[in-house]
């Protein structure tokens, strides 16, 4: 069968029917072909040919740019050749350089096994050899000095360069002779990650220069709304942008689907997502399903097996489930399965939405939005094979987010993808990349701050601190242990809880996780077993589990308080004003639920010493006419309040490109400093990443989303899709659907009246939003 | 960045304080857990551990009102990066014995010679050639044995141990007979003190030299951290006059933590320096002999050294730590002691080596 005999069964069943809440047609594109002058050395056009490869327009402008030694970020299609167009130029500069060095880096080690094959691919061909080996966590010891001293192109990953650069005198001959820096995936480093990734690539150019190298910079990256801030933002250096996007394909057929299109919803998201998987399966077309989880992934491909058992046998061994944690054996198996046909259906993780090697399908399901529009167009674009028909479907989960896409999909297709932001300046970041660099070499503040920036100025505290000693050859690092090892890159919190049963290690959860998900008698999910937590010992920073088989999972209460320690800004409007600064928020664990189904069936206290962090937030309290009309039309303030709170704190991330969880709210009927009714909305993690610094400058097609949202929403009292928040601390309590709608609805109106004067750079994010 | 914020610039500066503070360099095990003590070097059995920690407490406060010039007689040597602090000390050895048979020994193994293995070797010793020179006689040996000889003849120590190493392992006896060639105030013993196992400073540098027969010793201790470029400056200018270094696992550590650090400051390292890891001959020497090969077993077993101050080198750290928090320089006394004797035994073991191979 073919994609549009699936999509008419699809439009017809019953089943169905009623929750396609959107079908977009994207048109198919034919190729444009460019050419190469000076052509490429012999033995790389001989590798075209043989290939029978034509280059794309995208493809040679690409390598004129970098012939040219500008810095690059290519933003073209999944499947549109970015690696060749990177490739080919860096071989061709190592032909003609014989010591030139590359340093390829790639978010995930599966990535960086890949790309070695494809690179030994184009050495044996071409009959170059430049010794390209992965160097990460897992080269063995007898073969490393071999390959920093013989290998000219090094592909690892930011874990391992941070490691790699306080040796930089044992690879002194391969950083002499950098000339490139390829960072494939780039769009994964934003937010607190890529944060640390441009202080890593600062410290990576400053080692550099001491070699007496420059390397160019190759970003390829997903389509971004901000491609070039981003990569001078990452990187440090200006990049030019290459994102036309002259490759071929097919039609594409791009399905919302929303189970909850009644505002009920009969069957559960899993059972949807497995049903129209099946279909799709039964169609005949060889489909990919990404789910948010790794309980969903191994849930989904059971339930999907056990009901082809029942139903249609011949497929039940031809469903696979692949997420990380699988050894690399089973994942290249599963890969080639697929390649041949023996497999027909492939469940996996969002996470591995990169790390997988296995080409195009003919459909792809995204069950839940996987967070960004970025996400959803690299999974969508892996169906579609050459300028064959394909299809994509979105499966709708009953949160706000979600809810708005189905209600709007416009919003989708015509929005712009989200802003990368990678925020170089937070000053926690800053200062534990600077202990690094003194680390590896003496700071010389003249010398360095084209590197370090204004962090240079917390020479002097670290040094009181005692982890930062002046020298007469330099600031260097005086500090116990190993700098990169008080510096993860990964999170900032070097706090690490262990879950032990019965003395095996089962996982590990950083702080906030340990107190929300860790604490004494919580249900703790692992590989689809449950386990009881019998202990949190906060001391030792153990969880201790044991086995239980229950029907019930529970959930923590949360009480947070905030104090604002100083405002930096303040944004006027007519009636009211929108503040930012520094606050100190203390979450505190005061009990728990346990649910089973869909209800609470006890509660339990818990004891445990408060959480205190410091961060960035915004808030506002609200004009007096607002406050009439709240109490006029309501009754009551506090279920607007709050329930315009969670609308914020659900919207936002779709503006400054976070998880919801990256965000904390808080709202308050008449909050001490302030003495009005106040909303904060402020960064989940300590220091601030830039999220609401960013949302206070686009707070206008925030409130205007937000409304739009509450306002189209079909429920009466507010439901999933709206008003009520998954991570509420007082169990969605007191909501007001309506006094959320008027309150949205008047800044909205305040803001919306002045914009076009007042703030001309707030252009919306969201055209065409339904009105 | 801007840095107005007052109170919270220094919560970030404590923020990494306590980050750092919180990692870990060595891990206290029970009292005879051998197994564990096997897998990692950085464990120490929890009674010494109890004991280092008295240790500890009792110099810190027996000292607290000295400085550190008052404990340990030492000169300060002027450099490029500032003033170092050099403590010295000479000590009466018995004089190395006169090395002759070693330039017989290289020149009697065959071996040694590109294309002759063992089964050739004992073929041509049964035709008369005993020793390289006779393959100055033989036609298809002679170029390569003459260039061999020619070096020998030189004492070319750095060609010399090359050579033999890439037909010998390291701890191959014959690497010892090097030692001929080479003057003996050309030796430079060597022993360091770090803060860490890697990319901390040296807070100690240990050297050993013969001078006048006698064996001087100088040890540069940084009286606080930022005096290393300078200790490490006035310790390489011996370095650089040597040639030949003599370690106790120096190949694995205390060279390239030496290259490592003089690459950080931009300093300039010797390299072409014959180098004699003690640990690898005394492996193959006394493996079966002793119940491990550590510089303090093999000195109590050979020489019947007990050191009285002593602290395991895991500890050094933390005690050079709590003498840059505390002042009191009586902290720096079991360090600079237990560097000292490092160093000493490292002579007495040399030559013991060189004996024994000798004799062989």
């Amino acid at each position: 069968m073919s994609v549009t005999s699936v999509l008419d069964q699809l439009r017809l069943d019953h089943r169905f029917r009623d929750r396609i809440a959107h079908i977009e047609f994207l048109p198919p594109r034919e190729a444009r072909y460019g050419n190469l002058n000076p052509p490429l050395p012999e033995e790389l056009e001989a590798y075209l040919s043989t290939k029978k490869i034509r280059l794309y327009v995208h493809q040679t402008r690409a390598i004129e740019a970098i012939r040219r030694k500008d810095h690059l970020i290519l933003t073209t299609a999944t499947a549109s050749g970015k690696t060749l167009a990177f490739n080919l130029p860096i071989f061709e500069r190592m032909i003609a350089e014989k010591a030139a060095t590359a340093l390829y880096l790639y978010p995930t080690k599966a990535l960086t096994n890949d790309q070695q094959k494809a690179i030994r691919e184009l050495e044996a061909f071409t009959g170059l050899h430049t010794g390209a080996s992965v160097y990460d966590g897992d080269t063995a010891a007898h073969q490393r000095p071999e390959i920093r001293a013989r290998s000219r192109i090094i592909l690892s990953n930011p874990y391992e360069l941070h490691y790699i650069l306080p040796w930089h005198y044992k690879w002194s001959t391969f950083f002499r002779n950098l000339q490139f820096v390829v960072i494939d995936e780039a769009h994964r480093y934003r937010g607190i990650f890529g944060s640390h990734f441009a202080h890593l690539i600062r410290r990576l150019r400053r080692i550099c220069n001491l070699y007496g190298s420059s390397p160019q910079f190759i970003l390829a990256s997903a389509t971004l709304a901000n491609p070039e801030e981003f990569g001078h933002r990452l990187t440090g250096v200006p990049c030019n942008l290459v994102d036309e996007d002259a490759s071929p394909h097919g039609r594409k057929y791009f399905i919302f689907y929303n189970p909850y299109f009644d505002g009920k919803g009969d069957r559960s998201v899993l059972q949807e997502t497995k049903e129209v998987f099946l279909s799709c399966i039964k169609g005949g077309l060889q489909t990919l399903c990404f789910t948010g989880s790794r309980r969903l992934t191994e849930l989904i491909s059971r339930w999907s097996r056990d009901e082809a058992m029942r139903t249609f046998p011949f497929y039940s061994n031809q469903i696979a489930a692949y997420r990380a944690g699988y050894l690399p054996e089973e994942r290249r198996r599963i890969e080639n399965r697929l390649k041949e046909g023996l497999i027909q259906g492939v469940v996996s993780t969002n996470a591995l939405e990169l790390g997988m090697n296995i080409g195009s399908l003919d459909a792809v399901i995204i069950s839940g939005f996987p967070g960004t529009l970025i996400s959803t167009w690299q999974q969508a674009g892996r169906s579609g094979r050459g300028v064959d028909d394909s299809l994509a479907m979105l499966i709708g989960f009953q949160n706000p987010l979600d809810q708005y896409f189905m209600q709007h999909p416009q919003a989708f297709f015509a929005g712009s993808m989200e802003h990368a932001i990678v925020d170089q300046t937070n000053p926690y970041i800053a200062t534990g990349h600077l202990l690094c660099a003194a680390a590896e070499l003496p700071i010389q503040p003249e010398r360095d701050h084209p590197y370090l920036g204004d962090s240079l100025q917390m020479l002097p505290l670290l040094q009181d601190c005692h982890l930062i000693r002046e020298t007469p050859r330099g600031w260097i690092y005086a500090g116990k242990g190993r700098a990169v090892d008080a510096v993860p890159l990964g999170t900032l919190s070097a706090d690490t809880f262990r879950v032990m049963c019965e003395g095996t290690l089962l996982e590990t959860m950083d702080k906030n996780q340990a107190f929300r998900e860790g604490h004494q008698g919580a249900i703790l999910f692992h590989k689809g077993e449950t386990y009881l937590v019998r202990e949190l010992d906060l001391e030792a920073k153990v969880i201790r589990v044991k086995e239980a088989d229950v029907d019930y999972y529970t959930e923590a209460l949360r009480s947070t308080d905030l104090t604002v320690l100083e405002e930096e800004n303040e944004i006027f409007f007519s009636d009211f004003s929108l503040h930012f600064g520094e606050v100190e928020v203390v979450e505190q664990y005061t009990g728990y639920r346990i649910i089973r189904g869909n209800s609470v069936i006890s509660h339990a206290f818990l004891d445990l010493p408060p959480l205190r962090f410091k961060t960035k937030a915004l808030w506002f309290t609200l004009p007096e006419r607002t406050i009439h009309r709240l109490e006029n039309e309501c009754g009551e303030l506090d279920g607007g309040l709050h329930g315009a709170e969670h609308v914020l704190i659900g919207v936002m991330p779709f503006f400054v490109m976070c998880d919801r969880w990256d965000l904390g709210g808080l709202s308050a009927p008449h909050f001490p400093s302030t003495g009005a009714p106040t909303i904060f909305v402020y960064d989940g993690c300590e220091g601030g990443i830039g999220l609401t610094e960013k949302a206070c400058e686009m707070i206008a097609p925030i409130l205007e989303t937000g409304y739009s949202l509450v306002r189209d929403c079909p429920c009466e009292e507010g439901c999933p899709a709206c008003i009520y928040s998954p991570k509420c601390g007082n169990e969605n309590h007191p909501l007001n659907k309506k006094g959320t709608c008027i309150l949205l609805e008047d800044l909205s109106a305040i803001i919306q009246g002045e914009r076009s004067t007042t703030t001309p750079e707030c252009a919306p994010l969201v055209v065409n939003i339904d009105q | 960045m801007d840095l107005p914020s007052t109170p919270f610039v220094p919560a970030i500066a404590l923020r990494w304080q306590r980050n750092v503070s919180d990692l870990r360099e060595y891990q206290v095990i029970r009292d005879g857990n051998v197994f564990q003590s096997g897998l990692s070097h950085s464990t120490i059995f929890s009674s010494e551990f109890e004991r280092a920690q008295q240790l500890k407490e009792q110099l810190a406060l027996e000292y607290h009102d000295k400085n550190v010039e008052e404990v340990f007689s030492g000169e300060e040597v002027g450099m490029e990066s500032g003033s170092a602090f050099c403590i010295c000390s000479q000590h009466e050895i018995r004089n190395p014995p006169p090395l002759h048979g070693t330039d017989e020994q290289i020149l009697s193994d065959l071996t040694l010679i590109h294309g002759i293995g063992p089964v050739t070797a004992q073929r041509l010793k049964n035709r008369g050639y005993r020793t390289i020179r006779d393959l100055l006689q033989h036609p298809k040996y002679r170029k390569n044995a003459a260039y061999l000889l020619s070096h020998v003849e030189k004492k070319a120590a750095y060609f010399l141990m090359e050579w033999i190493g890439r037909r010998h392992p390291k701890s191959h006896p014959l690497n010892l007979a090097v030692a001929g060639s080479i003057e003996k105030e050309g030796f430079s013993f060597l022993d360091i003190e770090t803060l860490g196992i890697f990319s901390r400073p040296i807070i100690l540098l240990g050297l050993a030299h013969w001078q006048n027969n006698r064996v001087h010793i100088r040890q540069y201790l940084l009286r606080d951290i930022d005096e290393e470029p300078a200790a490490l400056e006035a310790a390489f200018s011996h370095l650089h006059k040597s040639t030949a270094f003599v370690t106790f696992n120096g190949k694995s550590f205390d060279i390239p933590y030496l290259q490592e650090r003089a690459a950080y400051y931009r300093m300039s390292f010797p390299n072409e320096v014959v180098h004699f890891d003690l640990l690898h001959f005394s492996r193959r020497r006394w493996r079966d002999v002793f119940p491990n090969c550590r510089l303090q077993t093999l000195e109590r077993s050979l020489f019947g050294i007990e050191r009285e101050l002593d602290i395991p080198s895991a500890l050094v750290p933390e005690f050079y730590e709590a003498f840059l928090t505390t002042g009191s320089p009586g902290l720096l006394l079991p360090i600079v002691e237990h560097n000292r004797q490092d160093v000493l035994s490292l002579v007495h073991l040399f030559y013991l080596l060189l004996e024994e191979s000798e004799c062989q």
